[in-house]
């Protein structure tokens, strides 16, 4: 009996000490794990908790307001209205968005929609609604939210363009960032044409972010740290918004462009092109069939013509083909040329517009009166050449680079360009139609702008610019001589203040100031001899498509210029009549303005604004 | 006077015969978990923290009851309380309710508990009873192995059929490790081993998916990180980011924002872990090591196998407890859903393991007290 209760307690022990060491082992095991997690892979570990729990979230910045250069504001950001639904807070959703639809317009769609994303979201994302709601609507919501659980008012920021359709083409439009690759996160808006896309960089600022910690649901349980950012800097530009609007309303519904320069800076007053758009339309995102009558529009809404339309200069050619002659000493400013009506060259016939001819002119009287046959006589004398390198000198084919996109250089042709872009040889009848500003030559209304500048200042090249401050030290000059200069701006007074100029009718007289300037008239199809034999058919029997452009270009005051315009209208009639009176309204409105267009600006050309959202 | 003095020196020498270093730690290890349940509550007695502490102090009361019974009571009462539970077991079988998709609970009015949970100290009270008249000689005999394995077979089908895979594996474990205690023969045990393997594919079959699922992506987190992996994978996380000293109570991020499901329960460990590093950790497990080594040597230390087997039984049911519950958790073994003793919420689990070592500290306070034959 007591041997076998030794031998149970020997079983016993033997046994229990196999499991304890067993025991032991499987403590081991725990604690090498406890190790491997806790201490060989304690950092990966730190990271994926700390991924675990918190989310950044970016904090878009105001961005910058745009001013005109007495600093009113061109565009600035409006408290938007959105309205968001968090699902878990109202009992029954469908009923609560069908009592929201009494209120807001929601198409039943839309409603559709917004069930869905309830059904997929977790309950407590906030899912907008509707956005862009007016004021009216927004205050009514708020009167109704005791009633309307889960719905909550949210105010966002939009785009405003206070002038709208006037300043669209200068100060472009914004539009909701698109590409996920964009370098800065939070960014909500992004400029896409004009100023807007140019001066991105500024007028974004830096957005902010904030780390939040996130329960395993995804709910914020608190905020960590907050990175203030950057509101976007303000943009102050060179325009003139009465000189704007003006230009804009003088152009009315035709197709056109003008442009102003400040003579002195180079600054650009005004930059207008018609028919334009709504940029407030486009910055809040554009139906599908506004867009389409935009896009379909003959008169190309949506092109910046200023700056992208390229036209023959016509007339307004004539004194850059002056002073080629005369600084190439060709001929003298006293040389005369008869005018029969018209001028034939190598067995073929160039007319003058005044059929009957102008008889004997001389260069003054020629410009005055645009007598198209001393050009076509004095362009052959001079050659292709000299007048390519004097033209070079006033904008014609130069990149004139006011940064904004769309900007088209044009064509000065020469010898060289004929070959390299057509492969043939350069025509000594092509250079009597160069002579009128007809045949391969193209400028943009800027650069027509750009040139009168250039002569009305006597050959300074002021840098155009659109910023407000952008302006060159010392900019370059042309080298002319200033008795040639003198008979070139007698002629272009005589256009406008000569009873037989030919844009006598649109003379201004301001506390003693006029202005100068030149008429063009640009013919867009070819008269066949049959025509003009028998009555060469008059603008308003003609399809709009194939009316001549009107274009004038001019400065003021013509003692002490100060301010040079270009106008253009498409297929609008003759210069004189359709374009000059458009470059009197806006001369005179410059000139009655006058005091406060400061030419030197102090303030710096970018300034960071101090509260971005007014 | 004589009477008063007499009582007097009887509940003296009776907290003289205690175990006052199993009570401690026992003790220690109960206010880890009132600790962990407030810090997991972020940082709040309610609603669990204040429950396990009362939980902890009625257990203590029931401990030191159970330790002033006689060991001979227990002896003489052993197959009837396996009786009782093992009848309770068919309760639920018959009555229970059905709570996260299995079987467990039987509600007494004033409580519920889970007769799965007590039935491991049955299963050991009624092997060691049966043990005690048992000699080596006939020990490994087929016709002395049969009752010991339908004392072992019966709870294990029922607890089973709730359906609760883990609590099966642990009593069925529980109770051959008393019939490997006890000296049956080791090719039993190999025998054994070898049926089970030969029936996985039969067992399999009858799995819940659930239970698949579990043991498939223990297997493979990866499988499913934000279904049935995401347990194992968060669990791993949050041990992983305690680093070496923790990130301090109350600053557990994993726990506090619900990255860690059954924060409270099951995966407590992972909370402490992630809190108190692994400095905390050695010393959490440094406790429980220290307590089974107590009861070890109490086992050691008594005259009659039934105590032997009683006592090391249930040290070996609170280890498997243990390191289930801390492999679980650390990714070493599938969710089972095991609770952590003493520290894990939950009543019928922390009083289960207060009754065992109230059992335990009786049979060491009755060490030299002969039962049965």
């Amino acid at each position: 009996m007591i041997r076998k209760k030794v031998t149970r307690q020997e079983i016993f022990n033997r046994r229990a000490v196999i499991m304890g060491a067993g025991q032991l082992g499987l403590f081991g095991l725990l604690i090498g794990r406890l190790q491997y997690l806790q201490l060989r892979k304690a950092d990966e570990y730190a990271m994926l908790a700390e991924d675990n729990r918190v989310n950044v979230e970016f904090l878009s910045a105001p961005r910058g307001r745009i001013v005109d250069r007495q600093g009113n504001i061109l565009a600035r950001n409006d408290p938007s209205y959105q309205l968001i639904l968090i699902p878990e807070q109202s009992a029954d959703v469908k009923a609560v968005l069908r009592r929201v639809q009494n209120i807001v317009s929601i198409s039943d769609n839309a409603i559709e929609r917004i069930l869905k994303r309830v059904e997929k979201n977790a309950k407590f994302v906030p899912i907008t609604i509707a956005d862009n709601i007016s004021w009216d609507d927004f205050s009514r919501l708020n009167l109704e939210s005791p009633f309307l659980p889960g719905v909550q008012t949210q105010v966002g920021e939009k785009r405003i363009y206070l002038y709208g359709e006037d300043m669209a083409h200068m100060l472009g439009y914004v539009g909701a960032v698109q590409a996920r690759s964009t370098q800065q996160k939070g960014k909500i808006l992004e400029g896409r044409s004009g100023l807007e896309y140019l001066f991105e960089e500024n007028l974004q600022g830096v957005a902010g972010n904030r780390r939040v910690e996130v329960n395993a649901y995804g709910r914020i349980v608190r905020e960590l740290e907050r990175e203030k950012g950057k509101p976007g800097a303000q943009i102050q530009t060179t325009l003139d918004t009465n000189l704007q609007t003006l230009a804009m309303k003088s152009l009315g519904n035709q197709s056109g462009a003008a442009v102003v320069l400040d003579i002195a800076t180079g600054g650009v007053l005004a930059l207008a092109s018609t028919p334009s758009y709504d940029p407030n339309q486009l910055s809040v995102g554009i139906d599908d069939r506004d867009w389409a009558k935009l896009t379909a529009n003959e008169k190309k809404p949506l092109m910046n013509k200023a700056i992208s339309g390229l036209y023959s200069p016509g007339s307004t050619f004539k004194m850059v083909v002056a002073l080629a002659a005369l600084d190439a000493g060709v001929v003298t400013k006293n040389h005369k040329f008869d005018c029969p009506g018209s001028y034939t060259f190598g067995g073929r016939k160039f007319h003058c517009w005044e059929r009957k001819g102008h008889g004997v002119v001389d260069m003054r009287t020629a410009l005055a009166r645009s007598c198209d046959v001393y050009f076509y006589d004095l362009a052959l004398r001079i050659g292709i050449d000299q007048i390519q390198k004097t033209a070079r000198e006033f904008g014609f084919g130069e990149h004139i680079g006011l940064g904004l996109m769309g900007e088209r250089d044009g064509v000065m042709p020469g010898r060289t360009w004929k070959e390299e872009n057509l492969g043939r040889k350069w025509q000594p009848g092509e250079t009597v139609l160069v002579g009128i500003g007809q045949g391969y030559i193209l400028a943009s209304p800027l650069q027509l702008a750009v040139m009168t500048a250039r002569l009305a200042s006597r050959g300074v090249k002021a840098k155009p610019h659109v910023i407000l401050g952008d302006v060159e030290e010392s900019p370059e000059r042309i080298e002319i001589n200033d008795d040639d200069m003198d008979v070139v701006l007698a002629g272009l007074n005589d256009v406008v203040n000569h009873p037989r100029g030919t844009a006598f009718r649109s003379r201004i007289w301001v506390d003693g100031k006029t202005m100068a300037g030149k008429t063009g008239t640009v013919q867009v199809r070819t008269i066949s001899e049959a025509e003009r034999s028998d009555r060469v058919l008059p603008n308003s029997e003609l399809p709009w498509h194939l009316r001549d452009h009107a274009i004038f270009v001019g400065y003021a005051p013509v003692d002490n210029p100060r301010y040079a315009v270009a106008v253009l209208v498409e297929h609008g009639g003759g210069g004189s009549t359709v374009a000059a009176p458009i470059g009197n309204k806006i001369l005179t409105a410059a000139l009655e303005q006058e005091p406060i267009m400061a030419s030197k600006p102090s303030t710096p050309k970018l300034q960071t604004q101090s509260n971005g959202a007014s | 006077m004589a009477i008063q003095s007499s009582r007097t020196d009887t509940i003296r020498s009776f907290l003289a015969e205690l175990n006052w270093g199993i009570i401690s730690l026992t003790l220690i290890l109960g206010m880890v978990g009132v600790a962990s349940l407030y810090s997991v509550a972020g940082e709040t007695i309610y609603p669990w923290s204040w429950r396990h502490l009362v939980r902890l102090v009625i257990g203590l009361l029931i401990m030191i009851a159970i330790a002033r019974l006689s060991i001979k009571f227990i002896y003489n009462s052993a197959y009837v309380i396996y009786g009782t539970i093992l009848a309770a077991l068919v309760g639920v079988e018959l009555f229970g309710n059905i709570h996260m998709g299995a079987q467990r609970w039987l509600d007494l009015g004033i409580a519920q508990f889970q007769p799965s949970e007590v039935m491991r100290i049955g299963i050991v009270l009624a092997l060691a009873r049966y043990y005690q008249g048992v000699y080596p000689e006939k020990i490994s005999k087929l016709s002395f192995i049969i009752i010991p394995m339908l004392i072992i077979i019966a709870p294990s089908v029922l607890v089973l059929r709730q359906p609760d895979l883990g609590t099966t594996i642990l009593l069925a474990i529980t109770g051959l490790s008393v019939l490997f205690l006890a000296g049956v023969s080791l090719k039993y045990f190999l025998a054994g081993f070898a049926t089970l393997a030969a029936s996985f594919p039969v067992v399999w079959g009858r799995l819940q998916v659930y239970q698949k699922d579990r043991i498939l992506t223990f297997f493979n987190p990866e499988r499913d990180p934000l279904g049935s992996g995401y347990h194992i994978i968060q669990s791993k996380i949050g041990i992983g980011s305690g680093g070496f000293s923790g990130k301090g109570f109350g600053d557990g991020t994993q726990s506090r924002l619900n990255f860690l499901p059954e924060k409270h329960t099951d995966f407590i460990f992972t909370m402490f872990a992630e809190e108190m590093g692994f400095i905390g950790s050695l010393g959490l497990i440094g406790l429980y090591v220290g307590l089974i080594i107590a009861i070890f040597l109490v086992a050691r230390e008594v005259k009659t196998q039934f105590s032997r087997l009683l006592v090391s039984g249930l040290a070996v049911s609170l280890f498997l407890y243990l390191f289930v519950n801390l492999a679980m958790v650390m990714g070493l073994a599938p969710v089972v859903g095991v609770p952590l003793p003493f520290v894990s919420y939950g009543g019928t689990s922390l009083i289960t393991f207060m009754i065992s070592l109230g059992v335990i500290l009786c049979a060491d306070r009755n060490a030299n007290v002969e039962v049965g034959k």
